[in-house]
């Protein structure tokens, strides 16, 4: 699909540059159509009640029925077997039921009950809506991760950041539309903010990855190497004479005119970039409130505090990763020590974010989500472990658009199984959709002969989480 | 799908009873109004939105708006017995207790809309809706007049269209391509100069620029065939088949990790790589290269080293992305064979036959049984070693005579130790037998009466063959694919193997072929078939297919745009008696490729200039008649390679594997370390392609995602692009090697420094005022210069910035 250019138009529509629309500002204004950069910001479906979405993800599957999804059962019946059938499918042997090792309390005017393992983020109980009745379709790990992220759990697909970014732009013409911080690079690594299929402007961008301190994380090949930024300009000014005079000889071309604006771009974002990632500009009040002074929350809360940062300056998708170097969520055993010190390093810095947010006005239209790629089962793995269980677990949300202060949905009297206003990962991506004001049947792309969707030939949108 | 889960067993019989359970009975008042207070409204608030004739897509076919609905069922045969609420799948839905079959999707009904439904149930059912079964059965497919698509029409054999202008055409094509732009009152652009030429031709063949000898040579060689024969030199060049050998690697989405779920190496897959490169390079026939890589295996090979070759070559089966820690073994084996129908679909015949896996194609004539007879032949072949996590996909094994003799050698060392024990236990025996009574038995635990020492030594020569059996020696294997045990598969009702419809027997796609004329051997898989009829001269598509694609390698765009799609959604030919013309030429040719690459090469259309024309941009601005040639972006391996080239950092040793991961280990575990290494200098061919992690240098320039085929790469213009190219260690350092060079001969100066650097980047001198401009460049960044560094670096370090801005500027990485 090499673009034979001359067509302004269809120069913009297929070789945008990826970071925004200044490049192409000027040709835009001739064009007087800003829909013709594929970042450029689009018309929703309908009104949409959240302009952006923070996705808190907990790589490795925390168990919802130790945090979020209280079970006085399990703790009666601790010790005896499950009195229904496991899954056809499951990814280990388990044992009998396994009661929780935390406290649950009410917390707020809600009086949702909370387990002692995230205090902090209980505080803000009145701002959650938590579904606890989400269900997947794969045990694994690659698999669920990827359904979660791209709808599929078998097949290459795009990211549900490259489609929000698709189905609306972005606000900043500096920055990417979709980002994602510190986000692992096991199980489905880049196709879990790929574009596949999608035009490669709507991928998403990553800020280092899971195994470098946030503190490191850059974007790839950010850094001039000049010994000065005025050399550096002055060799670009040398390129865009060359390339300027190319195009005299060579006629009209969008292509080449895009790829001159493309090196004054890339140069811009090489002070943004920085800039933002520079976190001086924060009072000690608000990094005490991410946990930065704290070394357990410091490379957490960082992420968090950068999610911030990218979101108030028009990124349409952040995603922020929690994956440790040992094994993340994911406690077939030692249950109570791998979920503490995960819960104890995302904890204060998430709730640090949702107030944040909620102070600087932000929190109304921005969405936040909480979760992971599954939940764990009620039964026992070992003596002290649970195994991983896509049939029923809990994702929160908050901000944008969604009821908040209460629950939505269930699994049975264990939690084993999602049973009230069950709500599958396409219905999950439905709802979003739904909240950022687009019609997830709607959203569709043409791709090897047919009309693909975030949602595939599924999902509807959970009405009742909806505020 | 797999709500309908641990039901495929017990269908068959709901099948039966529920189409022989008649209710003679009319239904009573009390029965009536039992429906209208508790049913009607349960089933309309809870089911409707899904299973009536206002939904959108009617939920696994079932319609309970009606009674004829449940009466006949949806694609699990019929919901209720009517009297037998425990036997009625509807009863088994909404009870929730079956894992995969749970109604309605949104949670469970009360208990009290549970009972209502059971004592309905037991009631008989009665339901007074007498709507007609269905209003619009889903359309069934016309293969006969699907068979009326061109694509599906047999090749003709275009005669060359008369052309007002006799005097421009060089080669057949010129005349298909004159007629085009006469027809559309266009004037074909001039012929580009002899520098243009050479560049183009070069980067075309072999990926990298012409050095500037090579230039010269051209230049000064003014035989009237001289273009012909640097066309032939160039095909010569071992980096052809690098260049187009990439090509098809994009098509058959190789990689050399399985990327997906579980990032695992293909240690073995460079063999595959290499083999496609020697492909292009000895100019195997395309009928070989296709069967080969189907059927390999079971073709008869010439000798040993061509049975390799093929064994290696259905590599191509087995290269693709798998979740290999999937749970559910079955779903896994039909996701693979899904994988497999899906690439040699779109690869060899252009067509989306993995569109059918669910249901019936919706716009090509290919119904799901055509999708699960083809899946019969991947079913029957044998993919992977195991599905047991983390399953392990087939390799054969394929000892060198080295590794033979060493097989040898390491049986024969176990051999020696086990009669070496042999020896000591008879010795033992012996010895035991003596101290007895003569003519007694041999106690049956003799071995615990041994003295001490024997029994250590037996216990050293034990463990040491233990030890032996468990390290056998390290033979060369290829990923591959072998016969399976031949079976028919059912067709999978909406894709999922947990719902079985009827088997259907293997055979090709109905619209393809004549009646049961493909039907296989019940003893064969049916690759063998399928090689032979995809490579049959007769084929409408396999030759269309490909001459289709070597015409979108070396213009930017397909005859048919849509290079992987021929079907009904597919774009139209621009010119069908071309790309007819093309693929008769290559039977014609003896599926010699080379042979196409002349008689593209050496024709006018090829070696016309990209000089602008007004006009003919307003009358075909997309250029897809060819009224000139379009400017192009060098692909992502040209950009590095080039890098390297003209820096002299480029090895050109060619083949063997990159990979420092071994066979199968992760290339990424769960703590994502990155094991990935590009550090090499190797052309980017042989750059370790890593799914979910492709070097970014390449994956910038749109290097495709290796999971899924691409035969039709894209051209984006990103800033990251320039970010890399700014400040990328890759470019920084090449460029001071660049630097470094220029610099090294004290007695040049500076502008011919210069002129050199744009002979070597861009194959042409640079002209007085460009020198200027440089040598005033180079000087102003010296001067400007801050930091503490000698006046040598200092330079050093200008000519670099020089050097970087000659080879991130447009002339360079765009071919004229």
């Amino acid at each position: 699909m090499s673009r034979f250019m001359l067509s302004r138009r269809q120069m913009l529509q297929s070789a945008a540059v990826g970071f925004g629309n200044l490049a192409f500002s000027a040709m835009l204004a001739e064009e007087s159509s800003a829909a013709q950069n594929p970042l450029a910001p689009k018309t929703p479906h309908h009104t949409p009640r959240a302009k952006r979405i923070i996705f808190l993800f907990m790589k490795g599957g925390p168990s919802h029925i130790d945090t979020f999804d209280y079970k006085p059962a399990l703790e009666r019946d601790a010790g005896k077997p499950l009195p229904f059938a496991k899954p056809r499918v499951t990814f280990a042997p388990t044992g009998n039921l396994l009661a929780s090792p935390w406290k649950f309390k009410k917390y707020g005017e809600s009086g949702i009950e909370v387990s002692d393992l995230f205090p902090h983020v209980a505080q803000s109980v009145d701002d959650l809506c938590i579904i606890n009745s989400l269900h997947g379709t794969n045990s694994a790990h690659g698999g669920a991760l990827l359904k979660l992220h791209t709808g599929s759990d078998s097949f290459v697909r795009p990211s549900m950041g490259a489609w929000v970014n698709y189905g609306l732009g972005t606000e900043n013409e500096n920055l990417p539309g979709f980002i994602t911080i510190c986000p692992t690079l096991a199980h489905g690594g880049v196709n879990n903010w790929g574009s596949a299929f999608l035009p490669a402007p709507f991928q998403g961008t990553p800020i280092g990855n899971a195994s470098v301190p946030a503190v490191e994380a850059k974007v790839r090949h950010i850094i001039g190497r000049h010994a000065s930024t005025q050399l550096q300009r002055k060799q670009l000014d040398l390129l865009a004479e060359m390339n300027r005079e190319h195009l005299q000889a060579t006629g009209p071309n969008a292509e080449l005119e895009g790829r001159i604006q493309s090196f004054e771009l890339a140069f811009r974002m090489q002070t943004a970039m920085p800039e933002i990632q520079d976190l001086k500009s924060e009072t000690a009040e608000t990094l005490a409130l991410y946990g930065l002074d704290d070394p357990v929350t410091e490379n957490f809360g960082r992420q968090c505090l950068l999610a911030r940062r990218f979101a108030e300056r028009g990124v349409r998708f952040v995603q922020v990763t929690h994956s440790d170097a040992f094994v993340q969520w994911d406690q077939h055993s030692d249950l109570q020590k791998g979920h503490e010190k995960n819960a104890r390093e995302v904890d204060k810095p998430i709730a640090g974010l949702l107030k944040d947010l909620k102070r600087r006005g932000l929190l109304q239209d921005t969405l936040v989500l909480w979760g992971g790629e599954f939940g764990r089962t009620p039964t026992a793995q070992g003596n002290n472990g649970r195994d991983h269980n896509p049939e029923g677990f809990t994702m929160w949300m908050a901000g944008g658009g969604v009821k908040a202060g209460t629950k939505y949905g269930a699994t049975d009297e264990y939690g084993y199984y999602a049973l009230e206003n069950k709500v599958h990962i396409h219905d999950l991506h439905a709802t979003l959709l739904h909240l950022m004001g687009l019609d997830h049947e709607r959203l569709t792309y043409r791709y090897a002969g047919r009309d693909f969707r975030l949602t595939d030939i599924a999902g509807r949108v959970a009405e009742g989480v909806l505020g | 799908m797999t709500r309908f889960a641990c039901l495929a067993a017990s269908l068959l019989a709901f099948q039966l009873i529920g189409t022989t359970t008649l209710l003679g009975d009319e239904p009573s008042q009390d029965d009536i109004n039992f429906f209208e207070k508790h049913i009607r409204p349960l089933l309309v608030n809870h089911c409707y939105e899904c299973h009536s004739e206002q939904a959108d897509d009617i939920g696994g076919n079932l319609l309970l708006d009606r009674k004829a609905g449940w009466e006949e069922g949806g694609d699990l045969g019929p919901a209720i017995i009517p009297g037998n609420p425990e036997k009625s799948l509807l009863i088994r839905a909404v009870r929730y207790v079956e894992c995969d079959l749970q109604m309605p999707p949104s949670g469970k009904l009360s208990d009290e809309e549970l009972k209502a439904l059971e004592e309905w149930i037991e009631r008989g059912a009665p339901d007074p809706r007498t709507e007609e079964k269905r209003t619009a059965k889903p359309p069934t497919i016309d293969i006969e007049s699907g068979r009326q698509h061109w694509a599906f029409q047999p090749l003709s054999s275009p005669t060359l269209p008369q052309v007002q202008d006799a005097s421009w055409p060089q080669s057949p094509i010129d005349y298909f391509v004159l007629a085009g732009l006469e027809a559309n009152h266009l004037q074909p652009a001039p012929p580009a100069d002899k520098r243009t030429l050479i560049r183009r031709a070069t980067f075309d063949l072999t990926g990298l620029p012409p050095t500037s000898e090579e230039v010269h040579a051209f230049l000064a060689d003014e035989s009237p065939d001289a273009f012909a024969r640097l066309v032939d030199r160039l095909l010569a060049s071992p980096h052809y088949g690098e260049r187009w050998g990439r090509h098809w690697l994009d098509v058959a989405r190789y990689a050399d990790s399985n990327g997906l779920d579980e990032n695992i190496a293909h240690g073995n897959a460079w063999r595959y790589r290499d083999w496609v490169v020697s492909a292009f390079n000895q100019d195997l026939s395309f009928s070989d290269f296709v069967a080969w890589q189907i059927a390999g295996d079971l073709l008869p090979a010439e000798d040993e080293s061509r049975r390799r070759e093929q064994l290696i070559a259905t590599g191509f089966l087995v290269l693709g992305p798998k979740v290999l820690a999937e749970s559910d073994e079955q779903k896994m084996r039909m996701d693979i064979v899904d994988e497999q129908i899906d690439t040699v679909g779109r690869s060899l015949l252009g067509l989306t036959l993995g569109c059918a896996r669910c249901h019936d194609h919706k716009f090509d004539p290919i119904p799901t049984s055509d999708y699960y007879a083809l899946a019969g032949v991947f079913c029957s072949t044998r993919t992977m070693e195991t599905y047991k996590r983390i399953a392990r996909w087939y390799e054969h094994s394929m000892p060198t005579p080295e590794e033979q003799e060493l097989q040898r050698r390491h049986l024969q060392s176990i051999e020696a130790k086990k009669s070496e024990i042999e020896t000591v236990v008879q010795a033992a025996n012996e010895q035991l037998l003596s101290m007895l009574e003569s003519g007694a038995p041999l106690p049956q635990d003799a071995e615990s009466k041994y003295p001490e020492e024997t029994k250590t030594k037996l216990k050293t020569l034990r463990d040491e063959v233990a030890k032996l059996e468990k390290s056998p020696p390290e033979v060369s294997s290829a990923m591959g694919v072998t016969e399976g045990e031949v079976a028919d598969v059912a067709v999978h009702i909406r894709g999922s193997h947990l719902n079985l419809g009827d088997v259907v027997p293997r055979r090709f796609p109905q619209v393809l072929t004549t009646h049961d004329s493909s039907l296989l051997p019940a003893d064969q898989s049916g690759r063998l078939q399928l090689a032979q009829w995809m490579t049959d001269p007769a084929h409408p598509l396999t030759r269309r297919v490909f001459v289709n694609r070597l015409w979108r390698w070396r213009f930017g765009e397909g005859v048919v745009p849509s290079t992987d799609n021929f079907g009904l959604l597919g774009e139209k030919p621009t010119n069908l008696p071309l790309l007819d013309f093309l693929a008769q030429r290559l039977i014609d040719e003896d599926g010699s490729v080379k042979a196409m690459h002349r008689l593209m090469m050496l024709s006018s259309t090829y070696q016309m200039s990209g000089q602008f024309n007004a006009q003919a941009a307003n009358i075909d601005p997309t250029n897809r008649l060819l009224w000139r040639r379009t400017p192009q972006r060098l692909e992502a391996e040209s950009v590095r390679d080039s890098l390297l080239f003209v820096s002299q950092k480029l090895d050109s040793k060619m083949g063997g594997s990159l990979l420092h991961v071994k066979n199968r280990e992760f290339l990424f575990d769960h703590t994502s370390k990155d094991q990935t290494k590009y550090d090499h200098r190797q052309r980017s061919l042989y750059l370790p392609v890593i799914r979910n992690n492709v070097y970014d240098a390449l994956e910038l320039f749109d290097f495709p995602d290796p999971a899924v085929l691409n035969g039709d790469r894209a051209t984006t213009t990103v800033a990251p692009q320039a970010l890399f190219l700014m400040n990328s260690e890759v470019a920084w350092d090449a460029m001071l090697h660049m630097a470094e060079g220029l610099l090294a001969d004290n007695d040049l100066s500076d502008r011919t420094r210069v002129t050199t650097l744009y002979e070597t980047t861009l194959g042409r001198p640079a002209d007085d005022r460009e020198i200027d401009r440089a040598l005033a460049f180079v000087g102003q960044y010296a001067s400007d210069y801050v930091g503490e560094t000698s006046q040598h670096d200092v330079r050093r370090h200008a000519w670099r910035a020089l050097c970087l801005a000659v080879i991130a500027s447009n002339e360079f990485i765009y071919i004229k």
